[in-house]
């Protein structure tokens, strides 16, 4: 296997972690229609569905599930065309392979927006292939039928016929080329609230992930990672280990570098994950730390914010000439922000299983990128990558987690030194310490306003450990992802400059719950909300000033990559949750509100949060009440996309209270959730998740409800008298409840 | 190795295991019935949690040995056709996203009301702080455990 798949793979997938194109839109290969002349048993009118003739429809879902809903949306676009009852339609996951490259990518919130056409194109097809099948055989005209309810209806007689009555005959119907689509007001599936597909195996233990995987034969690994990134092993005894009951044998590996940083590694094989688990800890071993010496989080804080006085390493002058003008004086001002590195911290923690046997590889577990992962895999075992078969799974978890193929490859690593599959087990220390972290960033913005007190320039100087820059040293552009919400964002400034360095720091780095720009949101909320408190004028206000009466434009980040932005969606988002926290009422005393917005380019979104906290000593506060809005466009689930809103809350909350990951000496601190902070029960405030009714084309909501709670929850301390601008806000002493 | 009976959802097993192995792994890996999660290894998620006589613990802090005479119950035993109160409440709320911590949640919840069938706020909140969801349904999750305490009092 030759580099170039991989190098090809990546331009697809930089296309959707920061830039505009939309991924995942893969045409279903639209095959001759199946369905077996010898049999008859069912109909397969595309690689997304197929109707047995006991009536059951299954539904081929090809993205992750990874908790956002995509088993339960997706089947609802099918239901809705081909008239049918959701509850009759069983969801599987898509064979891996039986669609074309890229169709398993899931990440950026966009496995709605990409397929809502495909899915309800294959439920059209099937749902005409089927008129026509009943009308042949009541010798009448396609007109005088209808399919409603899993059954085609013959309006002049009153006849029916079931779907599964019809299999053999549409089967052998002609694809049609083109088919007709509801109109939204047509519309009884979609944008009515469903339960969970699978919420019945959930609630009986039925359901199965990827760590549920068992496979004949299979053994159980836990490995010793080198806790520095490019260190090496220098010596391992195993003797005492290997004396523990069902260990079969030690393994070792090397480690490997970007796109994956596979750490070096010293593996227990067992007949049980405990006993690998605990027989690991005879293990001793010792490693080349020396790649570490240095490397830490305190140190990274300090370079980062001497780094941001400086002159950016790209600079971009997206409008007017921001980038000539020294931002100073009275009607300015300057201000920092930074946050953390952070942890996925899936529930699930991250696991893999594999086999290789006869140049032939088996893999087993839930993969956000999984043609990627198959480049790689056939990279390493030096195999064809059709001789590689995934089974993919449910996970529990993703977060951007599982876009990443370190540890598939660790197990490939490992089952090609066994006769056995080998499932690989992380324990809750593996997955925070050998994590790809969200990188750490600091901002520096200066803007500077007119005597009407009218931002005219904007300057944002972005500083990352840059995602692009870990995955591909070689990458000539480093702002290729980071554009978004730094450059033309929503609020019309006529002059704008946006500037982005990276800085160098030895640790993994991926996506969190968001693509890569996301991180500029923090730092543009807060820094416009301080504009205005210093103006004296109501941040809201002074936001929809700068939204109303502005047209749709176009976003342009680099060649690759538009976006339309419509402020006026901004506005609607933004006004509905100021009215939902009760922005315009007077406030209790100690009660204070903030607000924050953003445009989610990539996803089709806009979203604002709203939170009411009251204040209980100089840095102690308790937050009352928040409040979430989206207009995502047309609404699929409604009550999966508030579930959305709800956990993409949640986990913002995490993020800007209490999680945060310390580096030292190449050596992650964190090792669990004693340590490594995220929201509990006892924490969570009231909330409220209110959507602004649109019929524009879908967009996505998994990762949308995310970059607007914490400048929304800093912006109200702010209005308090406190500014918070760095997170999480447990770092700088405050406490809440 | 030693041999240990259990009686898990009013089954008896009989599983050969070191003294000290987790239940969790004996349910997971020996008994394959994986509807007990593994999240942490250490007690400090609850996607573990199981019923011992009628008390919620996290099955990967609890030997098989100290599981002798003792009465098991994970997620496959409660109803396999949701008629426990526990499971209504969520399958109406509909809690889940990805689901992974729902087996603790539920099992949690389910401990709790065999024991105090009229919780406080402060209770409820001590014994489900003890449960992470990364997804976020802590809201779902608050709303249905009102839902289950009304059915557990109204049945």
């Amino acid at each position: 296997m030759k580099h170039s798949v991989n190098r090809r793979h990546f331009l697809k997938l930089s296309s959707f972690t920061g830039g505009g194109l939309m991924l995942g839109l893969v045409l279903p290969e639209w095959a001759k229609a199946t369905g077996s002349a010898a049999d008859c048993e069912s109909f397969k009118p595309s690689a997304y569905l197929c109707i047995n003739k006991d009536n059951t429809v299954i539904v081929y879902v090809a993205k992750q599930e990874i908790g956002q809903g995509v088993n339960t949306s997706l089947p609802m676009l099918v239901a809705e065309e081909l008239e049918c009852d959701l509850k009759s339609i069983k969801v599987e996951i898509a064979p891996y392979g039986s669609l074309g490259q890229g169709a398993h990518d899931t990440g950026g919130s966009q496995s709605v927006m990409g397929l809502f056409d495909p899915m309800r194109k294959a439920g059209a097809t099937a749902r005409t292939m089927l008129i026509a099948a009943a009308a042949k055989r009541w010798n009448t005209g396609v007109e005088v039928c209808t399919a409603e309810k899993g059954k085609v209806v013959n309006n002049k007689t009153g006849a029916s016929l079931s779907f599964g009555e019809l299999v053999c005959d549409a089967a052998k119907e002609e694809v049609p080329k083109e088919v007709l689509l509801k109109n939204v007001k047509d519309f009884k599936v979609i944008g009515k609230g469903q339960k969970k597909n699978n919420l019945k195996d959930i609630l009986t233990g039925k359901v199965q992930y990827g760590i549920d995987v068992k496979v004949p034969g299979m053994v159980y690994a836990a490995v010793a990672r080198c806790p520095v990134m490019g260190g090496k092993l220098v010596s391992v005894d195993d003797s005492e280990a290997l004396k523990i009951p069902g260990v079969v044998k030690v393994l070792r590996y090397e480690g490997t570098g970007a796109p994956m940083h596979v750490r070096a590694g010293v593996a227990v094989v067992a007949t049980n994950s405990w006993a690998a688990l605990r027989a690991r800890k005879a293990l001793k071993i010792v490693w080349d730390e020396s790649k570490g010496k240095g490397v830490n989080t305190a140190q990274l804080e300090k370079d980062m914010a001497a780094r941001a006085k400086q002159k950016p390493a790209e600079a971009i002058p997206v409008k007017g000439n921001a980038a000539d003008t020294i931002i100073a004086g009275p009607n300015s001002m300057v201000a920092e922000y930074s946050a953390p590195f952070v942890a996925h911290a899936t529930l699930e923690p991250v696991n893999f299983t594999a086999q290789v046997k006869d140049g032939k590889c088996e893999l087993w577990g839930g993969l956000q990128l999984p043609d990627w992962t198959v480049g790689l895999v056939a990279q390493e075992l030096q195999i064809k990558s059709s001789d590689i078969k995934v089974n993919l799974t449910l996970s529990g978890g993703g977060f951007g987690r599982r876009l990443h193929s370190d540890f598939a490859l660790e197990a490939v690593k490992l089952a090609k030194q066994l006769d056995h599959p080998v499932k690989v087990i992380w324990d809750r220390t593996d997955d925070i310490r050998f994590d790809v972290f969200r990188p750490a960033n600091h901002h520096r913005l200066a803007a500077k306003w007119d005597a009407q007190g009218r931002i005219t320039h904007w300057q944002h100087h972005v500083l990352t450990t840059s995602i692009t820059r870990v995955q591909r040293p070689d990458a000539k552009q480093l702002s290729e992802n980071l554009g978004g919400a730094s450059q033309d964002f929503w609020y019309d400034i006529p002059n704008v400059y946006a500037g982005y360095s990276n800085v160098d720091f030895s640790i993994n780095r991926g996506w969190v719950r968001g693509v890569e720009f996301v991180v500029n949101v923090f730092p543009l909320e807060s820094f416009v909300d301080e504009v205005a408190r210093k103006l004296k004028k109501d941040p809201l206000q002074y936001r929809l000033s700068m939204l109303e009466g502005r047209k749709p434009f176009e976003a342009k980040f680099n060649d690759n990559w538009k976006e339309t932005i419509d402020p006026e969606r901004m506005a609607g988002v933004l006004k509905l949750a100021a009215d939902k926290i009760g922005w315009h009422k007077p406030a209790a005393k100690n009660i204070y509100r903030g607000i924050a917005c953003h445009c989610y380019t990539t996803a089709k979104a806009y979203a604002a949060h709203a939170v009411e906290i009251e204040i209980k000593g100089p840095k102690q506060f308790i937050i009352k009440k928040i409040v979430a809005t989206i207009d995502c466009g047309l609404v699929i689930d409604p009550d999966g996309l508030k579930n959305q809103m709800e956990g993409g809350t949640v986990f913002a909350l995490s993020q800007a209270l209490k999680s945060e990951i310390h580096i030292q000496d190449g050596k992650v601190v964190e090792d669990g959730f004693f340590n490594y902070g995220v929201l509990r029960y006892n924490e969570m405030p009231a909330i409220e998740v209110h959507v602004v009714p649109s019929e524009a084309s879908p967009g996505g909501a998994g990762e949308v409800g995310l970059p607007t709670l914490a400048p929304a929850l800093c912006n109200a301390l702010a209005a308090a008298g406190n500014r918070p601008r760095r997170l999480p806000l447990q770092k700088d002493g405050y406490s809440w409840s | 190795m030693p041999k240990h009976q259990l009686n898990i959802n009013e089954q008896v097993f009989t599983v050969e295991a070191e003294d000290d192995m987790p239940l969790l792994w004996v349910l997971r890996d020996v008994l394959n019935m994986t509807g007990t999660k593994y999240g942490c290894g250490v007690a400090s998620c609850g996607a573990c949690t199981v019923l011992l006589n009628e008390t919620a613990v996290r099955s990967c802090a609890t030997t098989i040995k100290s599981c002798a005479g003792a009465k098991i119950t994970t997620i496959e035993g409660l109803s396999d056709a949701l008629l426990h109160p526990v499971q209504q409440a969520w399958e109406e709320v509909n809690v889940p996203q990805c689901g992974y911590c729902q087996a603790g949640q539920v099992m949690s919840v389910a401990g709790m009301l065999k024991r105090n069938k009229q919780p406080s706020k402060e209770t409820i909140e001590a014994v489900m702080s003890q449960v992470i969801c990364r997804c976020g349904t802590y809201d779902r999750i608050r709303r249905a455990i009102d839902i289950a305490v009304a059915k557990v009092n109204n049945p």
